[in-house]
């Protein structure tokens, strides 16, 4: 062993496990070399010196203050959290409040600009134009002629398809509910009995994507 | 076969914490405080700086627990990391910083036993040979001063050192050695020492 690798391994002795070839090593070039024998020598007390350094401190903690400060950094910034977490909840809920007002607020103002467009339901059953034959609630309908000619069927609550109209057109239809003379029927198609032609009766329309009635409809409380 | 996490090991501990578990915070800090405590007093050599830095650590653990990451080793280490980080930084904005306020701490028990066996020459003498060492040991270079430290002071083992300082155990052996010989060299022990029998080869 030369004195670099004395210095490396062997220095500190006692870390070196027993009967290892490098600790006999050591201890032989110990004896053979007064150099490494003082510098170890110097480095056992220099190792007293630390130990005893090192026990001046061993108990050392930080002080109570430092936890009293850490605990109040935890709360603040854990409270903190809380409360952002409670200010992104509170502005979602007013957003969607907002949102919510707007649409009743836009749906109030259609409605008041044009009262006839009262809600839009979903497409409803069409049924194809009846013959008096088919017809079960004649007197349902007062006022409209039967025999060979067109009438609106309303024993089921269907529409009836106007003359001209597709059936398959009325996906995206709207319901109008509106009043208008009897007379007004037959401009759709309809005839109409002339001793009622004046009086004003409730009429379901049904209106295409066009605007134009592609069905009709008489609910029971206008006969 | 499923292995069931005890509730008080470090990372389940951080993760109460992260979540606003005072008392889980607490339990990390009582555990982890004084070990760093005393590595950052034993590099600075000022029990304020000290403070500070053990304060910056666990500001660390609160504010970003994302940080750290179980599977990149133990959350001591982590926080060791952080304990040196904040040191350098502590160093370089104060970079001759002997303060030696630790003479103003309580003696510990068993110095206090040494002094009433010495006489007051022997013990003025041994308090001056105390503040030599302590003054060598803060002036070694950084990476020199941390394996002194944790293998001299803290007398971990050289694996536990080289765990704490990420890096091989083979560096820990090497940076003793120059930190052994640099500081028998500033506490003038090798002036009698002889010449080297085989300095010539």
């Amino acid at each position: 062993m030369t004195c670099e690798e004395f210095a490396m391994a062997g220095l500190d002795l006692d870390s070196l496990p027993e009967d290892s070839p490098s600790k006999r090593a050591a201890v032989e070039h110990l004896r053979n070399c007064p150099h490494c024998a003082a510098l170890q020598e110097n480095w056992r007390t220099l190792r007293v010196d630390l130990h005893l350094l090192g026990q001046e401190t061993n108990k050392a903690e930080a002080p109570a203050r430092v936890e009293m400060r850490l605990r109040q950094d935890f709360r603040t910034k854990h409270r903190t959290m809380k409360a952002r977490r409670a200010a992104v909840v509170a502005a979602w809920s007013l957003a969607a409040a907002a949102g919510l007002i707007a649409a009743v607020s836009l749906v109030t103002w259609r409605f008041q600009r044009n009262p006839n467009v009262v809600r839009r339901e979903p497409p409803p059953q069409v049924s194809p134009l009846v013959s008096a034959g088919q017809f079960t609630g004649a007197a349902a309908v007062s006022g409209i002629e039967l025999g060979d000619v067109l009438v609106a069927s309303n024993n089921s609550g269907d529409f009836t398809l106007l003359p001209g109209s597709m059936p398959s057109a009325m996906e995206d239809a709207t319901v109008v509910h509106v009043e208008m003379q009897r007379a007004a029927l037959g401009a759709l198609g309809l005839t109409v009995n002339e001793e009622h032609a004046g009086d004003w009766i409730q009429v379901d329309l049904l209106v295409g994507n066009d605007g134009l009635p592609q069905a009709v409809r008489l609910p029971e409380n206008s006969n | 076969m499923r292995t069931v996490e005890p509730i008080d090991r470090d990372d389940a501990l951080l993760r109460r914490s992260a979540k606003g578990d005072e008392d889980a915070f607490l339990l990390l800090y009582r555990r982890h405080q004084a070990p760093l405590y005393r590595f950052a007093l034993r590099m600075t050599g000022n029990s304020w700086a000290a403070e500070e830095i053990v304060q910056d650590v666990f500001m660390t653990l609160i504010r970003e627990p994302k940080k750290f990451d179980p599977e990149r080793g133990a959350l001591g280490a982590f926080l060791y990391g952080v304990a040196r980080n904040r040191i350098m930084k502590h160093m370089e904005r104060t970079p001759r910083d002997l303060s030696l306020d630790a003479k103003a701490e309580a003696e510990p028990a068993s110095l206090k036993l040494a002094s009433q066996e010495m006489t007051p020459a022997q013990w003025a003498e041994f308090r001056e040979r105390r503040e030599q060492v302590r003054a060598a040991v803060l002036e070694l270079p950084v990476e020199f001063r941390e394996a002194i430290v944790l293998c001299e002071l803290e007398e971990l083992s050289y694996e536990q050192a080289a765990s704490i300082l990420e890096c091989p155990v083979g560096t820990i052996r090497s940076r003793l050695h120059r930190g052994r010989a640099l500081l028998l060299a500033k506490l003038e022990m090798l002036r009698d020492v002889p010449r080297r029998a085989n300095a010539g080869r």
